[in-house]
């Protein structure tokens, strides 16, 4: 008897411990941090956000390449003076069966504007007539946002708004189940009911989650029956993960990027909508003197930092925009490294002894790592920079009101539109909390972002955007640094899975099993 | 013994009382807004307005404390700002995989410990002892999160024999490893502090007497050795197990183990007052309570502890 219960023990333990469920038509995939909500007016995060636009559909949304294709919507019109927009909704369904029509789109839309959401994305549709005082705790105009019949929405906006429909495609635009939002009561972020192409149906906290096909969903994928989504904080685990063959996905952190580059697997690259920088203190001595502002940029070898500590994932950029959505020629390169002119420049500006600086970061090895070669160069143009570390919670609250003189940070889209990184990152009535951290200001500058804004015609608008970069990036409100390289390894499972060029059109619609 | 216990519980509410209000102030003093972390990187100053509003943050931190108390004097420890979860639900559903950790750790820490100190201690395998306690300095020594990937290198990557991470529903082959990981630096602890309790007392006059009486090596080392040797060990078990029983971070973030830590810190990183009110009260109940437990077994190993109650 006991023998033959260690035999069992043994065999419990030397079973072969990874073959789970390779061969289940799940899709695996990792995540370092948990979403915190599946709710599309709370979601704010990078994962609750991919997720929640996989569970719920929007009347429009963006493909791979971040074109903007139907979804809910069938067709729309957009009058002449780009202020009404009637959208023809197709038959779709929720994943509890029901029908979804038109008063859905205003119910969901309504409850994002709604101060008692307390949405942190309500700008998402702030351009709606009235939406700003109905935020403010006004009354709702009932003539913003309409429903002639079942399939029509009708959408007036307060003014002009030409990426009006980017804004649309966004996770938090996603429309909600009334019934579902109701007797959800205040656990709706964690039993959503959306029309996308997949549906939750486990979420077990701290471990991951399940969703499986949205058969009533036009966009279900019939081929995948599901995705699995584990939460695993630590990078080695989710590589060690992948090697046993219990993922299909992993993002390579770029440290690995060599080994996995000659592992012989599919490796896939994107350019990231999302640029890293090092905001300056615009309002702050000697950060208000644009000369101190070049020098800064001059004295430190981007190049070589990406190809040192980043290990070559990573572009240097020449302005805010990332080249995803560049409109054709970038401007020139104005701070190529060059200490010996960084140093003429602070001479000009009475600096010629240099300066101390701080530099806040919020505490990551990788960061630590880049600001200390930051700190090596600048120190080589007589600049000494103390190097502050906070977490995040006490980083952002300094860096909102102003405190630090510099600070390194980034900025993902949320929305392939230049729009996206030029008016929140640098229109002075955004300065602090509104993304303006560096507290830039230009007239100039604002006037060209609101003409772009208001104009319809779409190469006019992207030729305003070239010309308002061109000027951020002469005043060098920032030491630029990179636009980031993403790179995930593939397994042999999976066909046709290509890294969309923003992170919430990743629904795995054209995915298959080989 | 019954009145020292009663006493000693009744200690326990002023002593959770004091922890209650020191966290619920602390959070206000500690830079850092939580209606701020939920803003997001693009807000204006009505949307700070309308969460505070939403949170109950924007009213006097006075108010606010005494309606944490009478949540608190219903059970009801609130609902986690980020993710609108009630607390207690996640505390319902990560606990028991906290305690099933903490238990398998404790166990192996204990039974490969005092085995290890033993022999080590024992005069009959002489040539045990030094590797023993080298391996124990090794042991003490080693950073969790280094001994956690060595091991998902070894017994996942190469040997394919357990799986590298996560919870697999309960299943023994998931838990193996952390468990091992965690357990370790308390076993190498208690390997150390066993043998020297051992040795300790092979010199005391009781065990030269019961040697004289002609007491038999095993009865010596099994009955009187072995009781005296247990005193500290239950002492190390005693706080060991009340912090594992708070969470082991960084044990559970290599593995991927959904327990209690990684749920504190992540509220601490984005300020959810409630999350870390509710756990950190959690956590302290969990804790005295280990202590208490501790503190009545030192009677029952001891009588000693019992006679000078009686005093």
């Amino acid at each position: 008897m006991k023998k033959n219960l260690l035999t069992f023990l043994l065999m419990v333990m030397l079973a072969p411990a990874c073959s789970d469920n390779t061969q289940v038509p799940v899709i695996r995939l990792a995540l370092q941090t948990e979403p915190t909500t599946l709710d599309p007016a709370l979601a704010l995060d990078y994962s609750s956000g991919m997720i929640t636009s996989m569970i719920h559909s929007n009347l429009l949304r963006f493909d791979e390449d971040g074109k903007i294709v139907p979804s809910l919507a069938k067709d729309w019109s957009i009058t002449e003076d780009g202020l009404l927009y009637t959208f023809r909704l197709s038959r779709n369904r929720f994943s509890n069966g029901r029908l979804l029509n038109s008063r859905d789109i205003i119910f969901s839309f309504r409850r994002l504007l709604d101060p008692e959401t307390a949405s942190p994305r309500w700008w998402v549709l702030g351009a709606l007539r009235g939406a700003e005082e109905y935020h403010r705790g006004g009354s709702f105009d009932k003539n913003s946002l309409y429903a002639p019949d079942d399939s029509t929405v009708v959408i007036r906006l307060e003014y002009p708004a030409a990426h009006f429909l980017s804004l649309l495609s966004m996770p938090s635009a996603g429309i909600v189940c009334e019934e579902e939002v109701i007797s959800a009561g205040g656990d709706y972020g964690r039993r959503p009911c959306g029309s996308g192409p997949w549906k939750l149906s486990e979420w077990n906290e701290g471990e991951g989650l399940l969703l499986v096909q949205n058969t009533s969903s036009s966009d279900c994928n019939p081929e995948i029956e599901g995705i699995s989504i584990r939460i695993i904080p630590e990078s080695m685990t989710r590589i060690a993960e992948f090697e046993t063959g219990n993922l299909d996905i992993l993002e390579v952190p770029r440290a690995e990027l060599d080994i996995w580059r000659s592992a012989g697997v599919t490796l896939l690259e994107k350019e990231e909508l999302s640029v890293v920088y090092i905001g300056l203190n615009n309002d702050k001595y000697p950060f208000s003197d644009i000369r101190v502002r070049k020098a800064l940029n001059m004295a430190i070898d981007v190049d070589m930092i990406i190809a040192k500590v980043l290990f070559g994932a990573g572009q240097r950029s020449c302005g805010p925009v990332p080249p995803g959505l560049s409109q054709g020629a970038k401007g020139e390169d104005l701070y190529r490294y060059d200490p010996e002119k960084a140093r003429e420049l602070l001479a000009d500006a009475g600096l010629a002894d240099g300066f101390t600086m701080e530099i806040w970061q919020r505490e990551n090895p990788e960061s630590g790592r880049i600001l200390e070669s930051v700190q090596g160069y600048l120190s080589k143009v007589g600049i000494s920079v103390r190097i502050i570390t906070r977490e995040w919670g006490a980083l952002k609250e300094a860096v909102d009101k102003g405190t630090p003189d510099a600070f390194y940070l980034d900025w993902f889209a949320d929305y392939p539109d230049p729009e996206n990184f030029l008016t929140p990152l640098f229109h002075s009535s955004n300065r602090g909390g509104g993304g303006n951290r560096s507290g830039y200001s230009s007239p100039g500058v604002d006037s060209l972002l609101e003409a772009a804004a208001l104009s319809g015609d779409d190469r006019l608008r992207k030729e305003i955007y070239s010309e308002a970069e061109r000027m951020i990036y002469e005043d060098a409100p920032w030491i630029f640094l990179w636009f980031p390289v993403r790179y995930e390894v593939v397994s042999y499972r999976l066909d046709g899975y290509r890294i969309p060029l923003i992170f919430n059109s990743r629904q795995f619609i054209d995915t298959r099993f080989r | 013994m019954a009145g020292y216990t009663l006493k000693r519980i009744l200690l326990l509410f002023p002593t959770l009382f004091g922890v209650v209000t020191v966290t619920f102030f602390l959070m206000y003093v500690i830079p850092g807004d939580p209606a701020l972390a939920l803003a997001g990187e693009r807000y204006d100053q009505q949307t700070l307005d309308n969460i505070r509003k939403e949170l109950g943050l924007d009213q006097p931190v006075i108010v606010q404390y005494f309606k944490y108390l009478g949540r608190l004097a219903r059970f009801d420890l609130g609902r986690s700002f980020t993710t609108g979860r009630a607390v207690s639900d996640s505390i319902r559903e990560r606990f028991p995989k906290t305690v099933i950790l903490a238990l398998s750790a404790m166990l192996l820490a204990v039974t490969g410990g005092v085995l290890a100190g033993i022999l080590g201690a024992w005069g009959r395998f002489p040539w045990l002892g030094r590797p023993l306690m080298g391996l124990s300095l090794v042991g003490v020594s080693i950073p969790v999160f280094w001994l956690g990937l060595i091991l998902i290198y070894i017994f996942s990557i190469k040997l394919s024999l357990l799986p590298p991470s996560g919870y697999g529903g309960g299943s023994v082959r998931y838990l193996i490893l952390p468990a091992v990981t965690l357990s370790f630096a308390s076993m190498a602890t208690i390997a150390r502090v066993t043998r020297s309790g051992f040795l300790e007392a092979g010199n005391e006059d009781f065990v030269r007497t019961a040697r004289a009486k002609g007491l038999g090596e095993s009865a010596i080392v099994g009955k009187h050795l072995f009781r005296n040797a247990l005193i500290p060990v239950v002492t190390i078990v005693g706080t060991d197990f009340g912090s594992y029983l708070s969470g082991a971070v960084l044990t559970e973030s290599i593995f991927g183990w959904p327990g209690l830590g990684r749920y504190v810190v992540q509220a601490v990183l984005k300020r959810d007052f409630p999350v870390i009110q509710g756990s950190v009260l959690f956590m302290a109940v969990i804790f005295v309570l280990v202590n208490l437990v501790v503190d009545i077994s030192y009677g029952f190993i001891d009588p000693r502890v019992r006679l000078k109650e009686k005093d």
